[in-house]
């Protein structure tokens, strides 16, 4: 029992993370129907950031995690305008590729200006965590399960009650409609990206003291992350953290229980199933294209 | 698939396949082949050729999938894996002859990839490429964590080669064999019945089930013909360097095989081969810029962007498109009869018979408890204000939408519960409101694929020169005859309108339906439609018709039936109907 | 700026060029002995190899200031492996179509060395190796040496300590389930029970995992009262660690070369203080390893390790063998390595076996706060 709600908890914090960045994959998919292959990469960019501002710069914590989403801010915004803009006409195929291209560019475009070597980024946190009970709870994984809480509490907020937020659902719904209403609808996708990149450095920066800033880190997260969406319904806000968490539970009783090195492989499997038995996630709902 | 079951079409753009003529192919293929067998390479360009053979093969695969049916696939590293971990470990632990490991892992792979499909294919898209991630990531780990099976992460060495090939070079030479062998196939495949039916799937999905095209057979067997070469590429990879391992067929791999398709171009295996060869030596060349870590990876990912940005058919699809501009189209008349058309005539006197049809969305009723019967051998016409249900009820009529209640009798038959491609088979044809041609193909492939419909009577045995002829007759019969071998983004509006309808012919339907047939055109060209309205009714072949136009509706239906709301408010002989009340003011009441 | 398909297209036909004209401007080169190193420049391996080319330059010259080999200057060749088996056999095979090239260094990967082995066996030429699968030197390939101890030696060297300096018996192993971690493990295993010692847990995890709490919540379970591990990733060494420690697990822990990296070190910071581990190259170990580590701290900055240790005693022994053998025949080079005895390397001191094993035993170091203090050096009774 202990040592289930041991695992409970670790798999709740690690699905937070994979909820963070699965919550930028939702974002930008209903925003342009594309699934963005570079979504991790902007979790590692932002950690890396993180390490020029608040360890080589030794600037304070809380300036270098504000420079670090502004940077973020500037990266999905070039992003935009250098990967999706110029093929939006296009079908999704060529953009799903140009987005595999970026992440590609991105990682070994870090490896040569910053090198191979992984970094180390100290927590929010001077207490490592607490002993609750037979639980550790570390203060770190706290911090990202709070952090999700308060996005799921903000996104709704920001989607349903400001006009901004209006707008942006409106532009995922039917660009056409929008642009009649006069929105402009590449203003929205610009700041869908640019609030994506955000998101997705914000989950960099907050994994980052956990699994240590490394190149490769963007990759594992964002494979998960898909798999939560999937499993959440695709262009469900709720559903992405919902199946973030799930999955991370998932793959940490997996682990204990059935096997830890293929921990890896439930995570593909409960999508599997998911994909056959239902497609269209948890919340999802499915549309027919019509004729 | 064979390629011979066209070796005699005349007359289409598409350079017919015909071996006399392909002889400068297979005479380079044959010189390549001598040139891999004895010239001398040092190891590293052999290896380096060995790998491009055997990687364009499984690109191939990719041409297929992605280039001929619009396919997502993001597993062919995998399906690679396994033909080439079916002839490592055969050849080794088991001491299998190498011939039937590499037909083995073949099949194996054919089988995962149908399996694969079956479960997926029928969403899509994103889906699609969610679900060959996610296999490709299972394999990658089975072949990490199942030592006993696959040596685990050490991967298998000393993998054998076929007796009479033992040498490197000479296996490489026969490889070059392979490739021009199936190169040659992939080349011809669009020309064939499945290639046409995956080129209808990827240029309109709606529009190929309607035409009788079963998508999702027709897309599991690209999916399978994919994996097939991607299994056939990794059992002659296995062979060609005697070592596998698990990080060779990893999703970054999947990733490197789809960039060279889209990299030389994914309609063509000649694209393929340059897509493939470009991608395995770019890297290498970039070489140079070792000295900084990542530097030549960062370059190559940029290179994808800018590719995708500025070649979005790929390096032959760039080369090609000036020549294609500039070169005649060739012209070959073809002679064919007038077109004959001869409905069906099981069911008696009722065509069509609707009743007590529904169609629900969430709360919505478009269509509400609809009966309707279509008499044989006239025009009937489905009218109603815009909203009153008419597309959808033409929708699920031919099966795009599921009735929620109610029941379809097409000819006899109950056809309330088929999927469209069975509807097309049982003699239902249809136009669409919005054109729903073949757009990457010419008028005459278009209507070929409608004269392809199965169950028509009227094209024998259905070999080339049959569905030639028929279609060339629909083509004719519809005035276009002349300007067959164009392609459909050269035709007005109006005219392919009229291919349209030439296709739904071309089949020899029991039923055509036509959706707003009169809508964007002109006034000269509403006339030349209802004189076609009229030779086509003059054949005996019933027309049900949506259409605003009240004066085409009146001149050329016999029959009409009212729909408001998704009710029906009148249905009876045309006059009578127009001057119902009911009719007068659910009409008055919109405009 | 405006940049047009066929302008993009101009590009691309020039960069797809330029490395021709580029490549054959830089060609002509002296007379000078060229050693092939096969290293990983990119991919998740790029830092440990950034390590090994600084040792074996340093090496290089130390050798070219001596005099170099047969009167002329020893020259690097090197290819990047990307961190990848068909990268290696790729970098391999482009080094060995250039003849001049008369010795390889290796990977310190075993994977590595076995994809590259069957080619190396035909090329027949010598290839130093530090890749520590006991197996390397036992496939019958004459032309691999290895300039590292075996992880048989490590096994048993791990069991030794932990069964008779700290006393325990009641082992949780735990290792990778690539491949050194799954010979390291199978090592450990056999030492142990040749000291009459099952493991009460023996556990696999696969690299780059994120998270290892269920791993933790097996070993504290078990009640194992000592660790032996083979962690492949110091990023995974790291997160370990961490958990290791939050949930309360104490008990000593030796671990395989990799938990006295230079990385784990510093990722793992006070996670790791008290730790053990099999040391290859431990600074104190001996004068040729001190003489070597101040070396390497002036030259670069950085804490020596293992990484370039090895890579500096390969080129100085496969130096010193062309000039014994007075020639670069890969026969005589072979006889004149496997003629070498009591060598003193920056690894300890080397006596090559018929196997081609050039070091028999390890050192324990333990981590004091962060610094690596030799603790003792255990040499192997026997090669297994």
């Amino acid at each position: 029992m202990d040592q289930a709600l041991q695992l409970l908890f670790t798999g709740i914090g690690i699905g937070s993370v994979y909820a963070l960045v699965a919550l930028g994959f939702v974002l930008i998919f209903r925003a342009t129907n594309v699934v963005n292959f570079a979504q991790g990469e902007f979790s590692m960019v932002a950690a890396f950031l993180m390490v020029v501002f608040a360890v080589d710069l030794a600037l304070p914590y809380w300036l270098s995690f504000i420079l670090a989403l502004g940077g973020m801010a500037l990266l999905g915004a070039i992003f935009n305008l250098g990967v999706y803009y110029p093929l939006r006409h296009r079908t999704f195929l060529p953009v799903i590729i140009a987005t595999i291209g970026a992440s590609i560019l991105m990682a070994n475009g870090m490896l040569a200006i910053y090198g191979p070597a992984p970094q180390v980024l100290e927590g929010w946190f001077e207490t490592p965590g607490i002993q609750l009970g037979p639980v550790y709870l570390d203060s770190q994984y706290l911090l990202i399960i709070a952090v999700t809480l308060a996005l799921v509490v903000f996104n709704y907020w920001f989607f349903e009650h400001t006009m901004i937020g209006k707008k942006l659902q409106a532009t995922s719904q039917d660009k056409e409609m929008a642009s009649l209403l006069g929105i402009s609808v590449s203003a929205m996708i610009m700041i869908t990206f640019i609030y994506s990149a955000v998101l997705g450095g914000l989950a960099g920066i907050l994994v980052a003291p956990i699994l240590f800033v490394s190149i490769q880190m963007g990759a594992t997260i964002a494979l998960k992350a898909f798999a939560a969406t999937i499993i959440g319904g695709f262009g469900d806000v709720t559903g992405a953290i919902i199946g973030g968490v799930a999955l991370g539970i998932i793959e940490t009783f997996g682990a204990a229980y059935v096997s830890v090195p293929y921990k890896d492989a439930f995570a593909f499997m409960v999508l599997i199933l998911f994909l056959v038995f239902r497609p269209q996630g948890i919340f999802g709902e499915r549309v027919a294209e019509k004729a | 698939m064979s390629a011979s079951e066209n070796i005699s079409t005349p007359a289409v753009a598409r350079p017919t396949p015909s071996i006399v003529r392909h002889l400068p192919y297979f005479a380079a293929a044959a010189v390549a082949v001598f040139a891999a067998a004895t010239m001398t390479f040092d190891g590293y360009v052999l290896n380096i050729l060995m790998q491009a053979t055997t990687f364009a093969v499984a690109v191939f695969g990719l041409t297929i999938v992605l280039g001929l049916c619009g396919q997502i696939n993001l597993a062919q590293a995998a399906f690679f894996g396994f033909g080439a971990y079916v002839v490592g470990l055969g050849t080794t632990d088991y001491q299998m002859n190498f011939w039937i490991c590499l037909v083995a892992g073949s099949l194996l792979a054919l089988a995962a990839g149908a399996l694969l499909g079956m479960s997926t294919l029928k969403l899509g898209g994103h889906y699609l490429a969610m679900v060959t991630i996610s296999f490709q990531q299972i394999v990658t780990l089975i072949m990490i964590n199942a030592i006993w099976l696959t040596k685990g992460p050490d991967g298998v060495s000393r993998i054998g080669r076929p007796s009479l090939l033992q040498s490197q070079q000479a296996f490489l030479a026969f490889c070059v064999a392979a490739l021009a062998i199936i190169g040659y196939l992939v080349w011809h495949l669009p020309d064939t019945r499945l290639g046409r039916a995956m080129r209808a799937v990827r240029d309109n999905e709606l529009a190929a089930g309607v035409v009788g095209i079963d998508v999702v057979r027709t897309k599991i067997a690209a999916f399978a013909l994919s994996a097939l070469l991607g299994g056939m590429g990794g059992g002659l990879f296995a062979g060609g360097f005697a070592y596998v391992s698990p990080d060779q067929f990893s999703f970054a791999e999947s990733i490197v095989f789809l960039t060279m398709a889209l990299l030389g171009g994914v309609a063509s295996p000649i694209g393929a081969v340059i897509g493939t060869g470009l991608l395995i030596l770019i890297p290498e060349w970039l070489r140079f810029l070792k000295s900084v870590p990542g530097l030549y990876l960062a370059i190559y990912g940029l290179s994808v962007i800018l590719i995708i940005r500025f070649m979005p058919d790929g390096i032959w699809g760039f080369v090609t498109a000036g020549y294609d501009r500039l070169r005649p189209r060739q012209r070959i008349a073809i002679d064919a009869p007038p077109l004959q058309l001869s409905p069906a005539t099981v069911g008696g006197d009722i065509v069509l018979d609707v009743s007590q049809l529904s169609k629900h969305f969430g709360g919505l009723k478009a269509v509400d408890e609809v009966d309707m019967t279509v008499k044989r051998g006239g025009v009937h016409a489905l009218i109603g204000p815009n909203g009153s249900g008419k597309t959808t009820t033409l929708n699920v009529l031919s099966g795009l939408y599921n009735a929620t209640a109610g029941k379809v009798m097409l000819d006899g038959t109950d056809v309330t519960t088929m999927a469209p491609h069975l509807r097309a088979a049982a003699g239902l044809g249809r136009t669409f409101q919005n054109i729903r041609l073949f757009r990457s193909m010419t008028a005459l492939e278009n209507v070929v694929i409608g004269a392809e419909r199965p169950g028509n009577t009227l094209v024998g045995k259905g070999d080339a020169v049959a569905l030639n002829q028929r279609a060339m007759s629909a083509l004719n019969f519809v005035g276009l005859g002349p300007r067959a071998n164009e392609l459909i983004s050269s035709f007005s509006y109006g005219h392919q309108r009229l291919i349209e309808i030439a296709r739904a012919l071309a089949a020899n339907p029991t039923l055509l339906l036509l959706d707003e047939p009169a809508a964007g055109l002109n006034s000269s060209e509403k006339l030349e439609l209802h004189e076609l309205l009229k030779r086509i009714a003059a054949q005996g072949l019933t027309i049900l018709i949506i259409d605003h136009d009240m004066t085409l509706v009146s001149e050329a239906a016999q029959h009409i039936t009212v729909l408001n709301f998704g009710r029906r408010i009148a249905d009876g002989e045309s006059m009578a109907v127009l001057r119902h009340p009911d009719v007068v003011s659910a009409y008055l009441g919109t405009e | 700026m405006k940049l047009t398909r066929r302008d993009f297209a101009a590009g691309l036909a020039v960069g797809v060029a330029a490395p021709y004209v580029i490549g054959s401007a830089a060609r002509a080169q002296g007379a000078t002995i060229k050693i092939g190193m096969v290293l990983p420049v990119t991919g998740s391996a790029a830092e440990q190899g950034k390590f090994a080319l600084n040792g074996a330059k340093l090496a290089l010259e130390t050798v070219n200031k001596a005099g170099g080999v047969l009167g002329k200057q020893l020259e690097l060749v090197t290819e990047d492996d990307q961190t990848t088996n068909p990268g290696v056999v790729l970098a391999f095979s482009k080094l060995a179509a250039q003849s001049e090239i008369v010795a390889f260094l290796g990977s310190i990967r075993s994977t590595q060395v076995h994809a590259m082995a069957p080619d190396v066996l035909k090329l027949g030429k010598p290839m130093a190796i530090g890749g520590t699968d006991p197996n390397l030197t036992k496939m019958g390939n004459k032309w691999l040496f290895r300039f590292r101890p075996n992880d048989s030696y490590s096994g048993s060297v791990i069991a030794d300590y932990g069964v008779n300096t700290l006393g325990k018996k009641k082992w949780a192993v735990l290792h990778s389930t690539d491949a050194f971690g799954t010979a390291g493990g199978k090592a450990l295993t056999e030492g142990l029970s040749k000291l009459g010692v099952t493991p009460v847990i023996d556990q696999g995890y696969s690299n780059q995992s994120q998270d290892f709490t269920p791993v933790v919540l097996a070993i504290k379970q078990s009640g194992a009262d000592v660790l032996g591990s083979y962690f492949t990733f110091e990023n995974d060494l790291g997160i370990f660690a961490r958990q290791l420690r939050q949930l309360g697990v104490t008990i000593p822990w030796v671990g395989s070369p990799s938990i006295v990296g230079v990385s784990s070190i510093r990722l793992a910071g006070a996670t790791l203080h008290g730790t053990y581990g099999v040391a290859d190259y431990a600074e104190d170990s001996s004068e040729t390893a001190k003489a070597y580590g101040k070396a390497y701290r002036d030259a670069y900055k950085l804490a020596p390790d293992n990484q370039s240790a090895w890579t500096h005693d390969a080129i100085n022994v496969l130096a010193k063998a062309i000039n014994t053998a007075k020639s670069t025949d890969p026969e005589k080079m072979r006889e004149a390595i496997l003629a070498i005895r009591k060598y003193p390397g920056a690894e300890g001191e080397y006596n090559f076996d018929a196997n081609g094993d050039g070091l028999h035993g390890y050192n324990i170091v333990k981590n004091e706060k962060g610094n690596i203090v030799f603790d003792k050096h255990i040499e192997a009774a026997q090669p297994t």
